[in-house]
């Protein structure tokens, strides 16, 4: 069926770049001069009449030319470039291929042995990345992980995140939204102690934890060259943030308090080797917390869960429902208080979800009169009435009165990491269903992919053969 | 001396020939589909009055009857969008607004 799509001026690129991954070259556009937001209505209503109606038209009407389907990209396997390590670098730049950051040259020796050490077929094709709608392999996340500097032990950590980006629920479509959101990934399970992942000090910090930092370095990298996002195509963030380094729970702090990890809260028990991602907004330091007792640090943590919450509460109601999922980063200090007092998690969060509140003219405003991303600009009231947001956000008509920033206690996630000696949190807003929380499960046990294809059973047990120099 | 391999990966997606156009839009019921955002109440109904002051016969099926594609029943709406599409006989569609 003929279609065309209005986009903004700026997002040509990214629209035609969608259009390709869904193997459709050359749809048609019809451009929206400058951005509708910030334009007067009468600028806004004369620039489309003037300059956009006809190029609707012209999308339902005109005959498209004939594309040549033949892209020119090389094979996995051929050589793209040779040279020194500092020409490859450049080239890798050049190309759009890299961050900028110093990379390991992806030889094929050097990918091939990282992938051997977990006997993955290399063709193996997880599913179709998108926006870009190229394949998404094994080969595809090794090569990125030699890039990055990774580990072969991590691969299966590796290969779980991009089984979580292939599912609906996460939408990695989403992740390069204007507003910039990034990814955290939060690792769970025995993989954190036998890989040396950091849970301690400076456990968001580059380089605190070498291989929390590369992990978080191969999925820019892996959302760059395999899913897309490049400011010259899918990649619209207005600002963007720095990679969020991965996350890993302290879970002897855990086990101490008896708390469930993260991943137990998205239907992976504890115990579980396990990946939990999501794509957050904003992030806030709730510096030196004081006190002894719950009920003496909970204002301070709540405030801090309100503060960080602004026009993400169209994930409350609006771009979600109830998607709207703030994470609140504890150190092991301030969850042994809670531990201490026979606090579970989900004590934590009903307080939380009790003391985290705003004015309802402030959320009805954040929603809508400031950020235009609710349609109607509904009352909170009003939304109450036709069932779109829990009957707590209505208890009155005063605009003063104060409202929850979430739709249920159990959408507040809790984590425990950091400096074990320190009373410090660190609270982030998420971006709702751009990038919704999904948990994974990491399968470490070796794969029978090689054997299969090479019929071969007694290779299970053969040694990975180490990584070869060039 | 390194010689590097490729950190992309194939296009996966089958090309696909876009449908054939309209050619003329007198007779043609044209559905607008939207993500409610960016001010789509106000620009849709100055490009329905436009299409309609340019030709008397088109018709034109507004985006309520497909909903909020773009909102907490995404996944749902558009996998459902072919049918609906189909139900309300439609000949082309205008998307948008992608800002």
């Amino acid at each position: 069926m003929p279609t065309v799509s209005l986009v903004c001026e700026g997002f040509e690129r990214q629209a035609a770049a969608t259009g390709r991954g869904l193997g459709f070259d050359g749809l048609p556009l019809a451009v929206l001069r400058g951005h509708v937001d910030a334009q007067s209505y009468d600028e806004m209503i004369t620039s489309f009449i003037d300059h956009t109606v006809d190029q609707v038209i012209a999308g339902l009407t005109a005959a498209i030319p004939e594309t040549v389907s033949d892209t020119g990209e090389p094979a996995a396997l051929d050589v793209v470039t040779r040279g020194t390590i500092d020409e490859i670098h450049r080239t890798f730049v050049t190309r759009g291929w890299s961050d900028g950051l110093a990379i390991i040259p992806p030889t094929r020796a050097r990918v091939e042995s990282f992938i051997a050490v977990s006997g993955y077929d290399p063709w193996r094709v997880l599913g179709a990345a998108r926006p870009s709608g190229r394949d998404l392999t094994i080969w595809s996340i090794a090569v990125n992980a030699v890039m990055a500097g990774c580990d072969p032990a991590q691969l299966p950590v590796l290969v779980a995140v991009a089984e979580a980006l292939l599912d609906p629920n996460y939408g990695v479509e989403h992740s390069g939204n204007t507003t910039g959101a990034d990814a955290l990934m939060i690792l769970n399970g025995p993989v954190i102690t036998d890989l040396g992942f950091n849970h301690g000090a400076g456990a968001l910090r580059d380089g605190a934890g070498a291989a929390n930092t590369a992990v978080a370095r191969w999925l820019r990298l892996f959302l760059r060259n395999v899913c897309g996002f490049t400011s010259d195509e899918h990649d619209k963030a207005t600002f963007g943030n720095s990679s969020r380094v991965m996350l890993a729970e302290d879970e002897a702090a855990l086990a101490e308090i008896g708390w469930e990890p993260v991943c137990a809260g998205f239907g992976l028990p504890a115990g579980t080797d396990a990946v939990t991602i999501a794509r957050m907004n904003s992030g806030l330091i709730v510096g030196s917390v004081f006190g002894s007792t719950p009920h003496e640090i909970l204002p301070y943590l709540a405030d801090g869960l309100a503060r960080v919450t602004g026009w993400d509460l169209t994930h409350v109601y609006g771009l979600g429902q109830g998607h709207y999922r703030p994470l609140l980063i504890l150190s092991p200090v301030l969850a042994r208080i809670f531990g201490r007092a026979g606090w579970s998690k989900h004590d934590v969060q009903r307080a939380l979800f009790d003391q985290a509140r705003i004015p309802a003219w402030r959320f009805e405003k954040l929603i809508g009169e400031w950020s235009n991303l609710t349609t109607g600009r509904r009352t909170l009231v009003e939304l109450a009435g036709e069932g779109l947001v829990p009957a707590v956000f209505a208890e009155s008509a005063d605009p003063d009165r104060l409202v929850p920033i979430v739709t249920a206690s159990d959408t507040i996630v809790i984590a425990v990491a950091g400096d074990p000696n320190r009373a410090n949190a660190y609270v982030m807003s998420n971006d709702g269903p751009h990038g919704n929380w999904t948990s994974t499960r990491i399968d470490r046990s070796f794969s029978n992919d090689l054997v299969c294809r090479i019929d071969n059973r007694d290779a299970c047990s053969a040694p990975a053969p180490p990584p070869t120099d060039e | 001396m390194y010689e590097v391999v490729w950190p992309k990966s194939p296009l996966g997606a089958q090309a696909r020939r876009p449908a054939t156009r309209l050619g003329d839009l007198n007779g043609k019921r044209i559905a607008f589909a939207w993500d409610y955002l960016f001010r789509g109440e106000e620009l849709f109904p100055v490009l329905a009055d436009e299409l309609r002051r340019r030709y008397e016969g088109v018709d034109i099926v507004n985006y309520d009857v497909f909903g909020n594609l773009h909102g907490p029943e995404e996944h749902e709406l558009v996998r459902g969008l072919p049918a609906a599409l189909a139900m309300h006989r439609i000949d082309g569609v205008v998307s948008g607004n992608g800002c």
